[in-house]
């Protein structure tokens, strides 16, 4: 008896997990149990605002190295969807470019970002049902006369790569002659191209627009009548679960108003820039460093972050080198020639290439979901270590034969001779190109920020798009990279001063 | 069986198609000092480098205590602990102190532990006249100094035999003595020790034992008296009249 009711409940347990396997996630509610985890994560590139941006201003978590407080219309929905399936959230960011690699990398379970579903995305992902439309708009100089496409006919015009809005202005410019199109990875480097002069106008969505021309008096922007909406949409790797349950919830949210509340919220906001008063001068670059006064310590956060990245980086790819420097010494053909390959590749290929393929590639080929400071940390000890390969054997290969010659008369053995006699020796030959290769991967350290590590170029970059502006908060970045070197130098040449001691 | 502490059968090295040594066959023996003489280019460095396997033979045998130590697979950093080297251009570690160089290879080496080294280090250090530079660094020493440590050095080994590689010809005429003052000492406490030197005056005194070299063969083998006032060899004669 016991066993049969026993057999029956398997059997009805097994129909129910059947059951709910092949309907796949009709209930919303049931998504977070069936996905098997409790944490969605999405991927954003919070440059954008008011659609994603970072809040520079208090309130702002500190946990630990990485500031994580990215406000705006999109996190606001994100997070009622997450909510309302019973997930957590966790937000991660990269530039927009790297966004859908990110989700083909299995790196984030969807991305939210202003993106606007094509035929040519689609290819690749999957997408939601529109949440929210805007239309393009002609950012240019004031007075410039540039208002509907045909005004741009002859001209030079920017747009952000990747976006909608770059697809648009291709088509733009099939209809409209002698347009010339630039591209370029954010909005605020768009926009400073036309303070510039570089570019004459610039195909912008509308919110973002409005931002610009409040911060920037000299800008103006019209809206394109002929243009179609274009919708922003929630962004899904192939297949993914989640696109049905996140539909329900957003048409939910459509039909009860909540989507329309968070749009006033966001976008009606008046931009917090202080306008400049005065009057707008002849020179173009008027800086004024009172706009970036609030979001300093924003900027300074990121000092640590670099200082850590760089100090790992350099005693890794020292460690790295060593290793690989030895492997060319001693008389082991094969070995010698793998080292002597290994480096003529990471030398013979940009970093920031190199970069881009360890954070990219890594979750793909090894199933582990690289962080991106892992993925930088990794990334320069596998190409500094390369070059201080042949600094080091130069450096070992200096050191006086008789050295040896007199640790081997005694009867040291090899590795105790290399580490104690030799070593020291070679490393002291080779300060100064250990210090010179430690000021370049500290300044090529700003290389991360294009993987969304908020170092120091990164903090300065966010700060910028959220005022608005441009050459500021790079300035004041440039200015800390700087003192943060000649600390280096100082220091470097004290310790030399110290080794020489000896001689 | 010989009870010599090296014995050499044949030894042979040529540098490319340079014969540099040709069949040397000869022993050594606890208590002797030898002194290895011959013109330049004779080959006298070469053979005391072949010694402890600094430099490898071309072609035949080296035994240290009836061990044959040029077959492949010999633990040569065991045997070179006891036939330790002095070079010509001292070749001191700059980095370490005089008395870190002294004791390094005893503690690193031997595994005898610090403070006995170090004591033994300092004692050694007074032997050669140097305990008051125990702790600066070499480059502050002059070059007869920075011998007198190379050799305080090569003793806290507590070597059987000791190699000197020339060990005045870098140093100022004024140093010498100071350097052969102590080496005199040593061949007396009865330091076994095979000497390259170019310092007739010297070996005519200390060593009992000398070793003629011509064109990488050994021409004469024989006592300091029998050699220096009765030759043998006809370019043992026109080395001695250009040296003396």
């Amino acid at each position: 008896m016991k066993k049969k009711k026993l057999r029956l409940l398997t059997i009805l347990f097994v129909a129910i997990v059947v059951i709910n396997t092949i309907a796949g996630h009709s209930d919303p509610l049931k998504a977070a149990s069936s996905l098997n985890k409790d944490t969605l994560t999405m991927i954003t590139s919070p440059d954008y605002p008011p659609y994603e941006f970072y809040d520079t201003k208090g309130g702002d978590v500190y946990d630990g190295l990485r500031l994580r407080q990215i406000v705006g219309f999109d996190i606001d929905i994100a997070k009622t969807l997450a909510q309302k399936l019973g997930f957590k959230l966790q937000i991660m960011e990269s530039d927009f470019n790297g966004l859908i690699p990110a989700l083909q990398a299995n790196r984030a379970d969807f991305v939210m970002a202003g993106m606007t579903p094509t035929p040519e995305r689609q290819k690749n992902i999957d997408f939601s049902i529109i949440y929210y439309e805007a239309k393009d708009t002609i950012v240019a100089l004031k007075g410039s006369n540039l208002k509907q496409p045909e005004d741009l006919s002859g001209k030079k015009v920017g747009v952000q790569l990747g976006t909608i809005q770059e697809q648009n202005a291709q088509k733009i410019a099939q209809k409209v002659a002698g347009i010339e199109l630039k591209q370029l990875n954010k909005v605020p480097e768009v926009v400073q191209e036309i303070k510039s002069g570089r570019i004459d106008a610039a195909i912008v969505e509308d919110t973002v627009a409005k931002g610009f021309a409040q911060a920037n008096p000299d800008l103006e922007f019209n809206t394109i009548l002929s243009s179609e909406a274009s919708g922003s949409a929630i962004a899904f790797p192939k297949g993914s679960s989640l696109v049905e349950p996140f539909n329900k919830v957003l048409q939910e949210m459509k039909d009860l108003g909540t989507l329309k509340k968070l749009g006033t919220k966001w976008f009606s906001q008046n931009i917090t820039t202080k306008t400049v008063s005065s009057t707008p001068t002849k020179s173009r670059l008027n800086l004024d460093f009172t706009r970036i006064l609030p979001d300093i310590p924003f900027i300074l956060r990121g000092i640590p972050l670099t200082l850590l990245f760089t100090l790992l980086s350099v005693s890794l790819g020292l460690i790295w080198g060593t290793i690989l420097s030895l492997l060319k010494i001693i008389n082991i053909k094969p070995l010698t020639w793998l080292a002597n390959a290994y480096t003529s590749v990471f030398r013979g290929t940009p970093l920031l290439l190199q970069l881009a393929l360890v954070y990219y590639a890594t979750p793909q080929l090894t199933g582990y979901k690289i962080s991106a400071l892992e993925a930088g940390v990794l990334t320069f000890t596998l190409n500094s270590g390369a070059y201080m390969s042949e600094t080091i054997r130069g450096g070992i290969q200096a050191v006086d034969k008789g050295q040896s010659e007199a640790a081997m008369s005694m009867g040291v053995p090899y590795w105790l001779m290399m580490w104690d006699i030799i070593f020291p020796q070679g490393l002291k030959n080779i300060l100064p190109a250990l210090v010179n290769e430690t000021i370049g991967l500290l300044k090529d350290s700003a290389l991360v920020s294009t993987i969304g590590v908020v170092e120091i170029l990164r903090s300065a970059q966010i700060v910028g798009a959220n005022k608005y502006i441009y050459f500021e908060p790079l300035l004041f970045a440039g200015l800390i990279y700087y003192v943060l070197v000649m600390g280096l130098t100082f220091s470097a040449s004290a310790l030399e001063r110290r080794l020489r001691q000896s001689e | 069986m010989s009870n010599a502490i090296i014995r050499t059968e044949f030894l042979c090295k040529s540098f490319g198609k340079l014969d540099v040594l040709k069949d040397i066959s000869t022993e050594f023996y606890q208590g002797e000092v030898v002194a290895i003489l011959g013109p330049s280019g004779s080959g006298k460095s070469t053979f005391l480098r072949c010694m402890n396997l600094l430099e490898q033979p071309t072609r035949g045998r080296i035994y240290f205590h009836e061990q044959e130590i040029t077959k492949p697979k010999t633990n040569i950093a065991k045997v070179r602990q006891h036939l330790v080297m002095v070079f010509q251009h001292f070749n001191l570690f700059p980095h370490m102190t005089v008395l870190e160089n002294v004791t390094y290879a005893p503690i690193k080496v031997k595994g005898i532990n610090k403070q006995k080294a170090q004591k033994q280090g300092l004692e050694l250090l007074t032997k050669v006249g140097l305990e008051p530079k125990a702790d600066v660094y070499p480059s502050k020493l002059s070059g007869g100094q920075k011998q007198r440590v190379a050799i305080a050095r090569a003793l806290a080994m507590e070597p059987e035999m000791i190699l000197f590689d020339e060990p005045t010809s870098a140093l100022d005429p004024e140093m010498v003595k100071d350097v052969l003052e102590v080496m005199k000492a040593l061949a007396l406490s009865g330091m076994t020790m095979a000497i390259v030197t170019h310092e007739m005056g010297f070996a005519k005194v200390v060593a009992n034992r000398i070793m003629f070299l011509d064109q990488g063969s050994l021409a004469e083998d024989s006592t300091p008296s029998e050699f220096f006032h009765n030759p043998k060899c006809d370019r043992a004669k026109q080395f001695l009249e250009k040296m003396l």
